[in-house]
């Protein structure tokens, strides 16, 4: 790849690539296979970016997709989608944020099912309802409520956890 | 007073730490885990296999003597090879920047169409596999003349009452089309059963996944 590629045209996206890919691993070697993937998926497809939506966006979808149907071997060496929920054993190699309370929200995001976890995700990256129906490809009139559904679950996990 | 999740989400990652890259080395020569790409590299290593294999074949039938066997191989997995080089130029086709329902969509059809080509095409390749065998020893040079030829001789000997067509003993017939049906029954699930042991689960988390979105879309 490119250092250049990288450095102007995915680096400075970098912070959403990061917080979706967090989202859906739960230790930090995950995070960075498919950080890197990302990455690798987005110079592969460049070419096909046709100036339709916004960089951000496009990069957006690609993480996203990239994310959604990523396989890796766990260590029983079958190979899964490692975006399933979390489970006890897995929560063993967690990795964390200097935040407390951040920590605990992605905790919470983990148990969120996919695509649930890249609706709030785009929802607390201030993203409007149009735009979250045109990345995940769905209704918008539906998203309003699914964001209202997830906060509530959101909220009953992290129930008494942060002041 | 409970904070809430959005303000959870802004000054987390407000901090210094939150949002760091982590370092990339030699990105592009590193084996892609992505699951199109996995696909990709399974099934080119299919095809090569698939093409030395019919190629060793043709030439160790012409050595051993059955060079029907060999030759009926050699087409049947060419004509193989040629329909899946074309489901991978598809899968060379899917586009992660399309939204994800329509990724997803595009790869799941990929996947059905694959699967319900290749079951079809097993459904066939074991029968034609099994007619290619024995049409390749009964033609076999037995001294002077076809191996097929000399058993049935041999058993006409033993029994000489045995019902013949076309020269050979209808029981004959009977059991090659007993193992013929029995092939195209369970060709085809044979391949689905294979499948399902390695891409099982994926399979079942695509289809989850299309629910979800699916049900987002009514």
């Amino acid at each position: 790849m490119s250092s250049d590629f990288y450095k102007t045209s995915i680096l400075p996206f970098a912070g959403i690539i990061i917080k979706l890919c967090r989202a859906y691993t739960n230790s930090q070697e995950d995070f960075e296979d498919y950080y890197q993937e990302v990455c690798l998926q987005i110079w592969r497809s460049k070419d096909n970016f046709r100036e339709e939506s916004q960089w951000s966006t496009w990069v957006y979808r690609i993480s996203l997709n990239v994310c959604l149907t990523l396989l890796k071997k766990k260590k029983n060496n079958v190979q899964h989608f490692v975006s399933d929920s979390i489970t006890a054993d897995e929560t063993e190699d967690n990795y964390a944020f200097s935040d407390e309370s951040l920590n605990l929200l992605y905790d919470a995001i983990r148990k969120l099912s996919e695509i649930d976890r890249a609706i709030i995700m785009l929802y607390l990256e201030e993203k409007s309802q149009k735009e979250i129906a045109e990345i995940i490809g769905t209704n918008p009139n539906n998203i309003g409520v699914r964001v209202k559904r997830i906060k509530m679950r959101l909220k009953k996990i992290l129930d008494g956890k942060i002041n | 007073m409970e904070r809430s999740i959005e303000n959870i989400w802004k000054e987390g990652f407000l901090k210094s730490d939150a949002l760091i890259a982590p370092k990339i080395n030699n990105l592009y020569s590193q084996k892609s885990i992505h699951i199109i790409d996995k696909f990709k590299r399974m099934f080119k290593i299919n095809l090569i296999a698939i093409v030395a294999f019919s190629f060793a074949f043709l030439i160790v039938s012409f050595i051993v003597g059955i060079p029907i066997t060999g030759i009926i191989f050699f087409v049947t997995l060419s004509v193989l090879v040629i329909i899946n080089k074309k489901l991978l130029n598809d899968l060379n086709k899917i586009d992660l920047g399309v939204s994800s329902s329509q990724y997803l969509k595009t790869f799941n059809q990929w996947i059905q169409k694959q699967i319900a080509i290749n079951k079809k095409i097993s459904k066939f390749l074991y029968p034609i596999i099994f007619i290619s065998m024995v049409l390749g020893f009964w033609f076999k040079d037995a001294e002077g003349m076809p191996l097929g030829e000399r058993l049935v001789g041999e058993i006409l000997v033993g029994f000489p009452d045995t019902y013949l067509i076309f020269g050979v003993p209808v029981i004959g017939i009977v059991i090659a089309l007993a193992i013929i049906g029995l092939l195209v029954l369970f060709g085809g699930r044979i391949y689905k059963w294979d499948l399902n042991i390695v891409y099982g689960r994926v399979f079942k988390k695509l289809e989850e996944l299309m629910t979800d979105i699916e049900s987002l879309r009514s």
